[in-house]
């Protein structure tokens, strides 16, 4: 087979074996490479083990230097930085593939965002008994504090990375919906910038869609969203602070978009207007890209206890001075149990058919759901609802008596806490391994769309690779790994950027905090006056 | 009954404090039973006030004070015209399964969210359970006074419902909460009511009181009839009794912080002392206002 | 740019030039009295103890050595070398995309070599010199960096604003000591001490053309506007920092205030003939900055500072 003289090679056995039923990305079963994938293969040929190994240390100490790492461990265990494992084999996707992955997705969030206004508002699609409202009610990122409000120009989703894996069919579906905040875009970024640098010469025969356009994108949603009548809208990129697990990528963003990184402390609110302090005084901010969850946002509305949060900004944002990127309350949509429901809000609300299939889903609220579940576990994958990140998850498959035993009694308690799903056959990518040879590892996809005026994607996404042999979870919080993705351009021309979104101001510096800023901020709740009621002194009859 | 309600609340900061925010659910609801003729705020030191209807359809005051002051008084007036609520139906337990009363119930009927289980709710459940839901809730008033001293200062202001069943005695907040997590496991929807009392007994000379806020329940009960519409009937567990034209409901919600009165955060390492008063006086429903 | 930013690097700034003049003042009493000038010689009061005085620290009494060493290394103590640097370098983390990156890496290092409990020769008598000696050089070398590699733009003014703040207030508070207000002339051998604590006793044999006693060195740390660390100097600095950094200098209290300092003590130095008594513009100079302190807080940073300071003047 030609292919594997030319695959890197450590002795006779050492080919490249894709791993039936699984859909390899690259290869065809006997171990051919596909015909988008020649060229690449080729040239990783031409690198040979220890030009792939030196690149990878190169790639490492780059990553450290730039401080790209994620923090891992989680959990109640230590954690630590280490570099993000970004694989040096680029994914590929050909040009009319992610042409309908694009078109599926901007329908997906179109029908997310509607679900979300509708949610809040009429509630139709519950009068029309197609969700639940005790299902909607329960959903604990439902937000009876936003009820009513109508955010500017109405989007409430300005981002969103759903999560798509491929089927051993080939077919693409979407396993999670992610539209609270979800992150990974920098590691796209800094992947494609990395890869460039790293090995220039994979790119050699290729034409590959840019995606460094993707501050701009974003930019540009947030000032088309920012309610700023007189002057250009003041855009702020909001972070808990550089304790945050992807403090990274926040103050990636505000370098890139040229904006302020702002923490709490930053920012006030009076009269209904959210201010930034500035050494000049209080400068007006129209729009927030925060990054941080709903609960934290505003201690008057959500956690009394945030000591994040900015007190007030629910006012503002009720008043309609401020834009909140994403909306408050979208965390509704992006609920697992809910995420059942997401081909029949299309159906509802689009009048379309969805072109992105989901995954068999199962809500064990239902009795007798639950029976079923229960006499499956070993054959599903269950989630707790309210968690993101793959905490939690159980994958019937790979777990043993005993995890199998404590989920069902986890089932049992709270039915309405967990999701099952059918295990899905993840496909799979060759990278690199420990000795500078292709192995196949199972990935994913999370693509980020960007909801201004109107839905834009950038090609490709985050590839999540899992770095262990067999292993099906790819998060980056629990040891996945990262690829570049890679469009091609053949002759879909729907990707290319737009015309110019809006001036880009040179990038300012932006900022990280820590020490005493805080405590001389201090904050405190209003003292509550106790409901103690009263007791009529001769209880009547 | 006819009502005229003040509600002082004054709050004094040993030093200078800013950007303090409130929002107020003070005002009495207008409902099928009670009506609210006048209503008038005034925030001390001045502030603008804006007003929206929540998601429980309370209506929220709020009002921010950003400059530095040391002491901040709302002071809230009411009018309010009662009359008390029909008699409840005799439904069935059946019936609490119906898509009519499911409809109804809403998110009222879900367990409490985040509740661990608590010791001693199954004897209370027992207890108070009877042949239909209404005979349920009667018992309910009986069983929860009887069992649990009415202690102001028992518990305060965060306590939850394990606290009470600790200490064997709380105030009408705890007892409503209380209420709450029964009535729910038992698959009657309930939920909390935020409001004013008129405490006086029947002989009283006197036409004014000073009480606090106080808190009671409603709770969703079926219709004698099959496919009858269900019926949120008003219950005050501290006061052993449903409640009548003397309770003067503000809004209801899950539990106390849906419907907390006052919730206001500032900025300032200054500690704050709070005095709270309510005031009720009967006005002649005869002749209207009395001065 | 944002307040709390400007905080940072102005706080920054502060514990960089507290933590260097510390260094300074402890190697040129250590070396004083490793000579034999020590508190015991009559007269000379600027020892051990008036350092450990001019530092805030009550319990100087007993075995100076020791509590100097404690005054440079003991983390607890916030007066201590140890802890400025450590608040410089939770600072500049917090501005680490302000400053340069390879700033951040020199105070980083300078902070990590301060932990290295291993440091040679630290546990031994020897040992305050020694680590004296580290951070003066370490941080001349951050400030170099700093000049070197960071843009002239409101960051560095903050920076430089708190460097050159917490410099004017170290002088003035060794001059204080060194030469308290009392009936007796100031002894000259403190005035040695003194040249080599602030590190100007070369700058003043070249620019003054009499031997260091004790009346010329105190006119020279505070009037002599070519040498850049006399109260003077750092006064006119600190006046075009605000310029560059103050959206409207005109009506700026900060600016207005450092204006009139600057004039103040550009007056003193001809009025006051020489030999006079000095401690008067002193302590006038000292409080002064104590108030251009707190204006800085109130104009720049919306009363950050106001609630709880991190240090005083």
């Amino acid at each position: 087979m030609p292919a594997l003289d030319a695959a890197p090679v450590r002795d006779a056995d050492a080919v490249y074996r894709p791993r039936p039923p699984f859909l390899d990305e690259l290869f065809e079963r006997d171990g051919t490479p596909r015909p988008t994938a020649r060229a690449l293969v080729a040239a990783l040929a031409q690198l040979g083990p220890a030009g792939l190994i030196e690149a990878g240390r190169r790639r490492d100490a780059i990553f450290m230097q730039q401080g790209i790492t994620f923090e891992t461990g989680g959990g109640d265990g230590p954690t630590h930085d280490r570099p993000f494992p970004m694989d040096l084999v680029p994914r590929v996707l050909g040009g009319a593939e992610w042409t309908s992955i694009k078109r599926g997705l901007a329908q997906r969030i179109r029908a997310l965002n509607h679900f979300v206004d509708d949610v809040y508002h009429t509630r139709e699609i519950v009068h029309e008994r197609i969700v639940p409202w005790r299902l909607v009610a329960s959903c604990s990122h439902f937000a009876r504090a936003v009820h009513g409000i109508r955010p500017p120009g109405g989007v409430y989703t300005h981002v969103a990375g759903c999560d798509l894996v491929r089927h051993s069919d080939g077919s693409w579906r979407v396993i999670e919906d992610n539209v609270r905040i979800p992150s990974g875009i920098s590691y796209v970024l800094e992947n494609r910038a990395a890869m460039a640098r790293l090995v220039p010469e994979l790119f050699a025969s290729y034409r590959v869609r840019p995606i460094d356009h993707y501050p701009q994108l974003l930019l540009g949603a947030l000032r088309a969203v920012a309610p700023s009548a007189e002057s250009e809208a003041t855009v702020v990129v909001w972070t808990p602070g550089p304790a945050n697990p992807a403090y990274f990528e926040h103050a990636f963003l505000a370098r890139q978009m040229g904006v302020e990184l702002v923490e709490a402390s930053d920012l006030v609110v009076r009269d209904d207007v959210l201010y930034m302090r500035t050494i000049k005084g209080l400068e007006r901010a129209h729009a927030v890209y925060r990054r941080i969850d709903d609960d934290f946002v505003d201690p008057l509305e959500f956690r009394g206890d945030s000591l994040l949060g900015v007190p007030g900004l629910v006012r503002a944002y009720r008043a309609g001075n401020v834009a909140i990127a994403n909306a408050l309350g979208t965390g509704v949509a992006d609920d697992k149990a809910v995420y059942r429901f997401v081909p029949e809000m299309i159906r509802f609300y689009l009048g379309e058919e969805p072109i992105l299939e989901n995954v068999r889903t199962y809500l064990p609220s239902d009795p007798e759901v639950l029976e079923h579940v229960l006499g499956h576990l070993d054959e599903l994958v269950v989630k707790p609802t309210g968690e993101s990140g793959g905490r939690g998850v159980m994958i019937g498959p790979h777990a043993d008596e005993v995890e199998i035993a404590q989920m069902r009694r986890l089932l049992l308690a709270a039915p309405d806490r967990w999701i099952a799903q059918d295990v899905v056959e993840l496909s799979t990518v060759p990278v690199v391994d420990a000795d500078g040879l292709l192995v196949p590892r199972h990935v994913d996809l999370r693509p980020f769309a960007v909801f201004g005026e109107r839905i834009d994607i950038v090609p490709g996404g985050l590839s999540r690779v899992a770095l262990e042999e067999g292993s099906l979870i790819v998060n980056s919080s629990r040891g996945g790994g990262s690829k570049d993705t890679w469009v091609l351009e053949d002759g879909d021309d729907a990707d290319r950027a737009g015309p110019p979104i809006a001036d880009t101001q040179p990038p300012a510096l932006p900022d990280l905090r820590y020490g005493t800023w805080v405590a001389q901020q201090q904050q405190q709740q209003q003292e509550q006056p106790q409901q103690r009621g009263v007791r009529c002194p001769a209880p009547r009859r | 009954m006819h009502f005229a309600i003040r509600f002082l609340t004054e709050y004094h900061y040993d030093a200078p404090v800013t950007d303090n925010l409130n929002s107020l659910r003070v005002r009495p609801a207008t409902t099928s039973t009670q009506r609210c003729d006048e209503f008038h705020t005034r925030i001390e030191p001045e502030a603008r006030i804006a007003r929206h209807l929540d998601y429980f359809g309370t209506e929220v005051i709020e009002f921010g004070v950003p400059t530095p002051h040391d002491h901040l008084t709302i002071d809230v007036r009411a009018r309010v015209v009662t009359s008390n609520q029909p008699d409840p139906r005799e439904g069935s337990w059946e019936s609490l399964r119906s898509a009519s009363y499911t409809d109804a119930a809403g998110e009222f009927a879900l367990p409490w969210q985040d509740q661990p289980t608590i010791a001693g709710l199954e004897d209370l459940e027992a207890a108070i359970s009877a042949e239909t839901p209404l005979k349920t809730l009667e018992r309910l008033c009986q069983v929860i006074p009887e069992r649990f001293e009415y202690r102001p200062g028992a518990t305060y202001v965060g306590s939850g419902v394990d606290e009470l069943l600790r200490k064997k005695a709380g105030v009408c907040q705890d007892f409503a909460h209380l209420s709450l997590v029964l009535l729910r496991r038992m698959g009657i929807a309930a939920r909390y009511v935020s409001g004013y009392l008129w405490a006086a007994p029947d002989d009283a000379a006197s036409d004014s009181l000073e009480v606090d806020t106080h808190a009671w329940v409603e709770a969703l009960l079926p219709d004698a009839d099959e496919g009858g519409e269900p019926q949120w009937v008003s219950v005050d567990p501290t006061n052993r009794r449903l409640a009548d034209s003397s309770h003067v409901k503000i809004g209801h919600g899950r539990f106390y912080a849906d419907v907390a009165p006052v919730k206001g955060l500032f900025i300032g390492g200054a500690t704050s002392t709070l005095s709270a008063a309510v005031t009720l006086s009967l006005l002649d429903p005869q002749s209207g206002a009395k001065p | 740019m944002l307040a709390r930013i400007a905080h940072e690097l102005y706080w920054l700034g502060r514990n960089l030039a507290r933590a260097e003049f510390t260094a300074r003042a402890v190697e040129a009493v250590l070396q004083a009295e490793l000579q034999g000038a020590s508190d015991a010689a009559p007269g000379v009061s600027f020892g051990s103890g008036g350092l450990l005085a001019m530092l805030g620290d009550d319990h100087g009494q007993g075995n100076t050595s020791r509590t100097l060493g404690q005054l440079i290394l003991d983390r607890e103590r916030p007066e201590s070398m140890l802890a400025s640097i450590e608040r410089a370098r939770d600072g500049a983390r917090t501005v680490r995309d302000v400053i340069s990156a390879e700033m951040w890496q020199a105070i980083n290092t300078t902070a990590l070599g301060l932990h290295r409990a291993g440091q040679p020769g630290w546990g031994t008598p020897a040992g305050p010199f020694l680590a004296s000696q580290y951070i003066k050089e370490r941080t001349s070398l951050i400030w170099g960096i700093a000049n070197r590699s960071m843009l002239r733009d409101e960051a560095k003014c903050f920076l430089d604003a708190g460097g050159l703040i917490e410099i004017s207030d170290m002088v003035l508070r060794m001059l204080h000591v060194a030469m308290p207000p009392t009936d007796s002339p100031p002894a000259d051998g403190t005035a040695l001490i003194l040249l080599q604590a602030v590190g100007g006793f070369h700058a003043y044999l070249r620019a003054v053309t009499a031997p260091p006693n004790a009346d010329p060195v105190a006119r020279f740390l505070l009037f002599e506007r070519s040498y850049p660390d006399s109260v003077a100097a750092c006064v006119d600095s600190l006046h075009e920092v605000f310029m560059v950094a103050d959206a409207g200098p005109r009506n700026s209290k900060p600016v207005l205030r450092v204006s009139r300092l600057a004039a103040d003590l550009d007056f003193q130095r001809r009025a006051l003939p020489e030999g006079s008594e000095l401690t008067g513009i002193c302590s006038e100079t000292r409080q002064e900055l104590g108030y251009l302190d707190q204006d800085v807080a109130e104009r720049y940073f919306a009363g950050a500072a106001a609630a709880g300071p991190r240090g005083e003047l």
